[in-house]
C-alpha cells in the first residue's frame, strides 16, 4: 500500500502564498498526474511531497503516517528530475548502485540483481557501463527512471521528466511509462505543463492554477464535465471556445442569448451573463440558411492532418470549429453554424464556475 | 582548395591574429625567455655583478649544489612549506566554501570578509602577523597565556617560525582558494545534491563522492596555483623572518636572493633558480599525471 494524502498543504516564499491549501489524496498504484501552466505551483507541490521544500502549513502523510516534516530520505520515495540529475562522473550502473551502496544494508549481489533487473525491464541493460555523456536523452531518461526503480520505494515522483525529450522520443518514453506503472503496479505523482501527457498518462489529474487546485478526475472527466472556465480551457486542443451570453431562467432551464443567436440550455440559474463553453468538436458548420442557429464568417483555417480547424467570427466572438479537411469552409465565407446542445457547458461569467444542469 | 578572395581573406586573418600577438611575445621573449636564457648561461660561469667580467666554471656551480648544506635545507624547507600549506589551505577553502555555498542571509557578508586576507598586500599582512606572533605583546601569546599555556616565541623558535609562517600562508591562501571553489561549486546543478538528499546519501559522503569530483577540474587548477604560489614564497620570509632563526625558514627563493644579491654571486644564484624551475615543472608534472586523469570535466 502506498497512499499519499495532502491535507491542506500550503506554501510560502517570505510570507508570499505559492501553493494554497492543496487537498489531494493519491491511491495505491494510482498515476496521478499534478498539470498547470508555468508558475502554477505544480512543481512545487511535488517537491514538497518529495521533501525537498518545507511544507509551510497543512499535513502530509504517506501510507498514514505523517511525513510532513520528514527528511527527504525518511519518506520512502524516489524522484525523477527533469534534468535526470544523473551523476555525470558516475556509469549508469554507479549513477543506479550509489543511493542503495551508501545507505541501505542490502548485499552488493543484491543490488547487483535489483540493477540487472531494472535494466532489464528498461532495455538498458547495454548501456550500463556507459557514462551519461554518451548516453542520448531518452537513455538517460531510462537511467534515471532505473536508478528510482532499484530503491523499491512506496512512491515515484516524476518532475517533468519528459520535457527535454523531442516529440517523437516524448510520445515512445510516454507508452513507456505507462507499461511500467501497469507492469510494476508503482503509485506515481507526475508533474507536467503538458496536457496531452497529463490526459494521456494520468489515472486521474489534478489541474493547479496559481497555486489552487481547480479540479481533480480522470482525464475524460476533466474533459467532458469542467468544473471552470480554467480547467475547460487548459484541457483540450484547440481550446474550449466560450461565447458571452445573457441567461434567463425559462421553464425547466433558461434561455441563452448571444447577440447573433437565441438558445435554450437545461442549465437554471438566475438571469445574469455567462459563457456558453463550446469546445471545436461540439460545432456544426453548415450552411449559412434558416436550419443553423446562427451565422458566422470564417477568419481562419487550419489544416491538421486528417482534419481542419475552422476560426469563425459570431457576433464580437470567435470560436474554433473542428471539421473533416474535404468540408473546410473557404476563407471568409458566411457559414452557418449550430452547436451540439447536449455537451456544451455553461459558466457563470463572474466567477468562471460551471452552472449544473438539472 | 581556398583560392582567390577567399585565400586572401584567410591570409590576411592569420596575418592580423600574428601582428595582435606580437606585443606580447615581444614582451614573453624580453622579460622571460630571454632571462631564463641568460641564467641558464650565468649558471656555467662565475658572474662579477657591475662588472664585464664573466669567468667559464663548466658544472662547478651544479657540483656545488650537492655539498650546500643550505641549499638542501632551503629545498626541505620549501617542500615542507608546500606539502603542508597547499592541501591544508584547499582544505580548508574546500570547507568554507561548502559552508558559504548557500543562499541564507549574510553569506555576502561572509564570503567578503574570508577573501579579505587576499586583498591585504603580503608585506603588510606579513608585517601584521609579527606584530600577533611577538613574545611579549602580541595577541596570540596573550590568548595563550590567558590559557595558562607557556608563551611561544613564534618567529624566534626554530622549531616555530615555519610552522608560523605556514599558518599565516594558509590564511592568506585559503580565502583566494575558496572564491575560486565557490565559483565550481555554485556551476554544480542543485538536483544532483538533491538526487543524493532522496536517496539519504549522508552530507560527507555528498561532499566525497559528489562534490568534489564534480569541482575536480577547479581542484587542480588550484593545486598547480597553489603550487607555483607556494614555491615562489619570498615576501612572507623577508618581511618576518630574513630566513631565520638559524635558516628554519629559509626558502629556495630567499636563498636565491641572498646569493644573487646579497653575496653578489650571480652564478650560483643562476644555478639554484634553474634548479627551482626544473623542479617546479617537474612537480607539476607529477600532480598532472596523478590528479589529471581522475580530473571529471562536467558534461564530457
Amino acid at each position: 500500500m502506498a497512499e499519499v494524502v495532502l491535507q491542506g498543504v500550503s506554501k510560502s516564499y517570505q510570507g508570499k502564498p505559492t501553493v494554497h491549501a492543496v487537498d489531494l489524496a493519491v491511491a495505491d498504484k494510482e498515476f496521478m498526474v499534478l498539470v498547470g501552466p508555468s508558475g502554477c505551483g505544480k512543481s512545487t507541490t511535488l517537491r514538497m511531497i518529495a521533501g525537498l521544500e518545507d511544507i509551510t502549513a497543512g499535513r502530509l502523510l504517506i501510507d498514514g503516517r505523517d511525513v510532513t516534516h520528514a527528511e527527504p530520505q525518511k519518506r520512502d520515495i524516489a524522484m525523477v528530475f527533469q534534468s535526470y540529475a544523473l551523476y555525470p562522473h558516475m556509469t549508469a550502473y554507479r549513477n543506479m548502485a550509489f543511493g542503495l551502496l551508501k545507505t541501505s544494508s542490502l548485499s552488493k549481489p543484491e543490488i547487483d540483481r535489483r540493477i540487472r533487473e531494472a535494466a532489464e525491464i528498461l532495455h538498458i541493460t547495454h548501456l550500463l557501463e556507459r557514462k551519461p555523456n554518451v548516453l542520448s536523452g531518452g537513455e538517460r531518461q531510462r537511467v534515471a527512471i532505473g536508478r528510482a526503480l532499484v530503491r523499491q520505494p512506496k512512491v515515484f515522483l516524476f518532475d517533468e521528466p519528459l520535457s527535454n525529450l523531442d516529440a517523437k522520443l516524448r510520445t515512445h518514453m510516454r507508452g513507456e511509462l505507462k507499461r511500467l506503472h501497469k507492469e510494476l503496479g508503482l503509485t506515481v505523482i507526475y508533474v507536467t505543463h503538458d496536457q496531452i501527457e497529463a490526459m494521456t498518462l494520468g489515472t486521474r489529474v489534478a489541474i493547479l492554477s496559481d497555486g489552487r487546485l481547480q479540479q481533480v478526475g480522470a482525464p475524460m472527466d476533466l474533459y467532458m464535465r469542467p468544473q471552470n472556465t480554467f480547467v475547460a480551457t487548459f484541457i483540450g486542443s484547440p481550446e474550449m471556445s466560450l461565447l458571452r451570453c445573457a441567461m434567463k431562467p425559462n421553464g425547466s432551464g433558461s434561455v441563452v442569448s448571444h447577440p447573433a443567436f437565441t438558445t435554450h440550455v437545461p442549465e437554471r440559474a438566475d438571469a445574469g451573463e455567462i459563457l456558453l463553453g463550446v469546445r471545436p468538436e461540439e460545432v456544426i458548420v453548415g450552411p449559412a440558411d434558416g436550419t443553423a442557429l446562427a451565422c458566422g464568417r470564417v477568419d481562419r483555417t487550419e489544416l491538421i492532418g486528417s482534419e481542419a480547424l475552422a476560426e469563425i467570427v459570431v457576433g464580437a466572438d470567435r470560436l474554433v470549429a473542428r471539421t473533416p479537411v474535404t468540408k473546410v469552409p473557404p476563407l471568409g465565407a458566411e457559414v452557418g453554424i449550430s452547436f451540439d446542445m447536449e455537451r456544451v457547458r455553461v459558466f457563470d461569467a463572474a466567477s468562471g464556475r460551471v452552472l449544473s444542469r438539472l | 582548395m581556398v583560392t582567390g578572395p577567399a585565400l586572401r581573406a584567410r591570409v590576411s586573418e592569420a596575418g592580423l591574429a600574428y601582428l595582435l600577438l606580437l606585443p606580447s611575445l615581444v614582451f614573453l621573449a624580453t622579460f622571460t625567455y630571454w632571462p631564463i636564457l641568460r641564467s641558464i648561461y650565468f649558471s656555467f660561469h662565475d658572474v662579477v655583478l657591475g662588472s664585464n667580467k664573466i669567468y667559464f666554471l663548466g658544472f662547478e656551480n651544479y657540483e656545488r649544489l650537492w655539498t650546500d648544506k643550505l641549499f638542501w635545507k632551503s629545498l626541505g624547507n620549501t617542500v615542507f612549506y608546500t606539502l603542508v600549506t597547499i592541501p591544508c589551505a584547499i582544505t580548508v577553502a574546500l570547507l568554507l566554501a561548502v559552508a558559504l555555498d548557500s543562499k541564507l542571509r549574510g553569506m555576502t557578508f561572509y564570503r567578503s570578509a574570508f577573501f579579505y586576507p587576499v586583498m591585504i598586500p603580503s608585506v603588510a599582512a606579513g608585517m601584521v602577523w609579527v606584530f600577533l606572533y611577538a613574545p611579549g605583546y602580541g595577541p596570540i601569546n596573550s590568548a595563550i597565556a590567558a590559557l595558562g599555556l607557556p608563551k611561544v616565541e613564534w618567529l624566534y623558535d626554530a622549531r616555530w617560525a615555519l610552522p608560523a609562517i605556514i599558518f599565516m600562508s594558509i590564511w592568506k591562501y585559503a580565502g583566494y582558494f575558496m572564491l575560486i571553489l565557490l565559483a565550481a561549486l555554485q556551476m554544480i546543478p542543485a538536483d544532483l545534491h538533491e538526487a543524493a538528499k532522496l536517496d539519504g546519501v549522508s552530507a560527507i559522503d555528498r561532499l566525497i563522492h559528489i562534490t568534489v569530483p564534480l569541482i575536480s577540474p577547479t581542484l587542480y587548477f588550484v593545486i598547480i596555483i597553489g603550487l607555483l604560489h607556494s614555491y615562489q614564497i619570498f615576501d612572507y620570509v623577508y618581511v618576518m623572518t630574513q630566513g631565520g632563526p638559524a635558516d628554519a625558514t629559509n626558502v629556495l627563493t630567499f636563498y636565491i636572493y641572498q646569493n644573487g644579491f646579497q653575496y653578489q654571486d650571480i652564478g650560483y644564484a643562476s644555478t639554484l633558480a634553474n634548479v627551482l624551475l626544473l623542479f617546479v615543472g617537474g612537480l607539476i608534472t607529477l600532480v598532472a599525471l596523478v590528479f589529471g586523469r581522475r580530473v571529471h570535466y562536467l558534461g564530457r
